[in-house]
């Protein structure tokens, strides 16, 4: 039935005139199926771009984009560019210079006024301010970190799964302690041998994210591994590392972008709690430090911890729900998720 | 039955590796920590002699890989040294085990609060597929994913405790601690205090710690109420298209019999592996919550002893808590067997 049905289709041709009442739709739809050859003006060679331009039109009937644009992604979306905005744009934005955002002044836990819209914190400072910047350090260590675990991690992972065998046993066992752990317990000690500041921080992140990844690139490469364009690439006598990364990594790759997105949000969490728990570096103005600081009067003045939370929770969200759009967009089967 | 027991004994043979590389780490980890730990079985005054003696009695001056020896077979004689300066002295075991059921206690429970709820509104969000009650279900599990749970507890304790007494409601969730302050402290039996004040009967105690872990083991209940329903959710989704259900549906059952019977149980597989595998998120939590609710219980212990460098201490809270990790996922396993009959070990 539904392989009559797809040939039928096939068969066919889309009658062209009929459909130009919804002209607009059409040229959005266009533009956003075809924008990969609009950015990209002949990114290879003129008659390779053709055929590939045949190809990827076949391909792009996955609709990509229109999975990926449901409501709640668009939220997420949103969201997220409010976030990066904050992060990106904070000295224009915020409504003090970062020197009255970290200098104790007077009028500390004061209730919203017109000066200081969400009121003042420990020391008189700004929240309003204060949340903007913090936008800055969550991102500035979540990304970097997880760069640095998703590189390792398809290094190892990537061995260990195309050499098999006892590196493979070796590297898995190593990831299995690493993960038997608390992350956050690994990244106090970490952060108190080496100190408290930024740099140790994305380090830190970045060393205990490569286990997960690890993990993750394993099991997708040791699916892909088997299949035939392996074998023909090595018949047609590729070495060992271009065939782990040419051919294998970006085929095992889509699990990692899912996982990437959800991961800056658990990032962001724990960066915030280690902060509440009194690691962190004081000179910086973070979401989870000023919780830590308000934690002190907060019966009296809530709303010095309400701000900071609530845009930890948002940033988090948002990056969540990105990333359930993607997976959803990326792979149709667990849409249900 | 005798294969059964050949699968718990494999298993358990499959923990030592991870469990020794977990020693095995926090040893070269706690190597770097600059604190010598030779001072804490000295007395208050002591020379440099009485140090350098008191350093060869317990190996320190050895190669670091006899050090690790000696280590490890301190471990298995139960000598698991002297806590260095959280109370400068005093053997570690009964200090950690003091306060690792306290610990259990909250953990234990929101895990069990957690998989219940999570399961249930997994179900509920799997039968109304992309109806309101679906929306809401998946909107409250993604808002549990990314809230900060020290965050969420200092919430409860604002609207739930503070507010509640004043506008006067007769009844409010204590704020802090593990019981009421002026109470006095009984005497432990087995340490988790639940089970002890059931065992004596006595009932007062009981409601009142009741009381105060309410609040923390819900906030920490709430973060992994999440995933457990969503991971619910999608295999419902995945089990409800499957043959046999239709079969179930044609042959006349009652749709609660299809979910809860026919569906339930197939679709429960992935989620204890989740539940299993949350054990860490949850221990990682319990610090978080321990300090936000001032429980006083492990991971507080945790904290103060990486911040002061006691390593004795740290190392045997970490061994526990790989244990228990390693412990709770080979239950989740044999959790697999009695969920699904074809799986025989």
């Amino acid at each position: 039935m539904v392989e009559q049905k797809l040939i039928q289709d096939f068969k066919t041709e889309p009658e062209k005139g009929k459909k130009k009442k919804k002209f607009l739709n059409g040229t959005l739809n266009w533009i956003i199926t075809h924008i990969k050859f609009l950015l990209i003006p002949g990114y290879i060679s003129e008659d390779l771009m053709e055929r590939q331009f045949e190809y990827e039109k076949t391909k792009s009937q996955r609709k990509f984009i229109t999975r990926f644009k449901s409501v709640l992604t668009l939220i997420g979306l949103v969201l997220l560019f409010v976030i990066i905005s904050f992060a990106v744009f904070a000295p224009w934005l915020s409504p003090y210079d970062r020197y009255w955002l970290v200098t104790p002044q007077y009028g500390r836990y004061a209730p919203p006024s017109p000066e200081h819209l969400l009121g003042t914190g420990d020391q008189g400072f700004d929240i309003l301010g204060r949340i903007i910047w913090g936008a800055r350090t969550s991102l500035t260590v979540a990304l970097p970190a997880l760069f640095i675990a998703v590189a390792g991690g398809c290094v190892i992972g990537i061995v260990a799964a195309y050499y098999g065998g006892a590196l493979d046993s070796i590297l898995m066992r190593f990831v299995d302690i690493m993960l038997a752990f608390p992350g956050i317990i690994l990244i106090l000690v970490f952060i108190t041998l080496w100190g408290r500041q930024l740099e140790y921080f994305i380090l830190a992140y970045g060393i205990l994210g490569i286990a997960g990844y690890s993990r993750i690139i394993r099991g997708s490469v040791l699916q892909a591994k088997n299949l035939p364009y392996i074998d023909a690439a090595k018949v047609a006598g590729a070495g060992n590392l271009r065939i782990m990364f040419r051919h294998i990594l970006p085929n095992a790759f889509q699990p990692v972008i899912v996982a990437f997105t959800f991961d800056i949000g658990g990032i962001i969490l724990s960066l915030a709690g280690l902060s509440f728990l009194g690691f962190s570096d004081e000179s910086l103005i973070e979401w989870g430090y000023d919780i830590s600081l308000s934690r002190a009067e907060f019966y009296d003045a809530p709303w010095a911890m309400l701000w900071p939370g609530f845009m930890i929770m948002m940033t988090v969200l948002a990056f969540m729900l990105v990333g359930d759009g993607l997976r959803d967009a990326l792979d149709p089967r667990l849409k249900n998720l | 039955m005798t294969s059964f027991i050949k699968y718990i004994l494999k298993r358990l043979l499959q923990m030592i590796p991870v469990l020794f590389g977990a020693l095995t780490l926090v040893f070269i980890l706690t190597k770097f920590f600059p604190y010598n730990p030779a001072i804490a079985y000295l007395p208050q005054s002591f020379s440099e002699e009485d140090l350098r003696n008191m350093e060869r009695y317990l190996g320190l001056d050895q190669p670091i890989i006899i050090q690790y020896f000696i280590f490890l077979g301190n471990l298995f004689t139960g000598n698991w040294g002297r806590s260095l300066q959280i109370s400068q002295g005093a053997e570690v075991w009964p200090l950690v085990m003091q306060k690792f059921p306290r610990t259990m206690e909250i953990t234990i429970l929101a895990m069990i609060i957690a998989s219940f709820i999570g399961i249930k509104a997994g179900v509920i969000s799997a039968k109304h597929r992309n109806k309101p009650q679906d929306t809401i279900v998946r909107g409250i599990a993604l808002l549990g994913v990314s809230i900060p749970v020290f965050w969420l507890g200092m919430l409860m304790q604002y609207f739930l405790s503070y507010r509640l007494k004043q506008i006067g409601s007769p009844f409010f969730f204590p704020t802090m601690g593990f019981a009421t302050a002026w109470y006095p402290v009984l005497e432990p039996i087995t340490g988790f205090r639940l089970i002890d004040t059931l065992i004596t009967g006595n009932l007062y105690y009981f409601i009142d710690y009741v009381q105060h872990l309410f609040l923390p083991v819900m906030a920490l209940a709430f973060i992994t109420i999440a995933s457990v329903t969503r991971q619910t959710r999608s295999s419902m989704l995945e089990v409800l298209e499957q043959d046999y259900i239709r079969t179930a549906r044609a042959k006349g059952c009652k749709e609660k019999d299809v979910i809860h019977t026919h569906a339930l149980k197939n679709a429960l597989i992935p989620t204890v592996t989740i539940i299993g595998l949350n054990i860490g998120a949850l221990l990682g939590g319990a610090v978080l919550t321990e300090t936000t609710f001032n429980l006083d219980g492990m991971g507080q212990l945790i904290v103060t002893a990486i911040n002061r460098y006691d390593y004795y201490v740290l190392n045997a809270c970490v061994f526990l808590i790989a244990i228990i990790f390693v412990v709770v996922n080979l239950i989740m396993d044999l959790l697999y067997a009695y969920l699904d009959p074809r799986i025989r070990y």
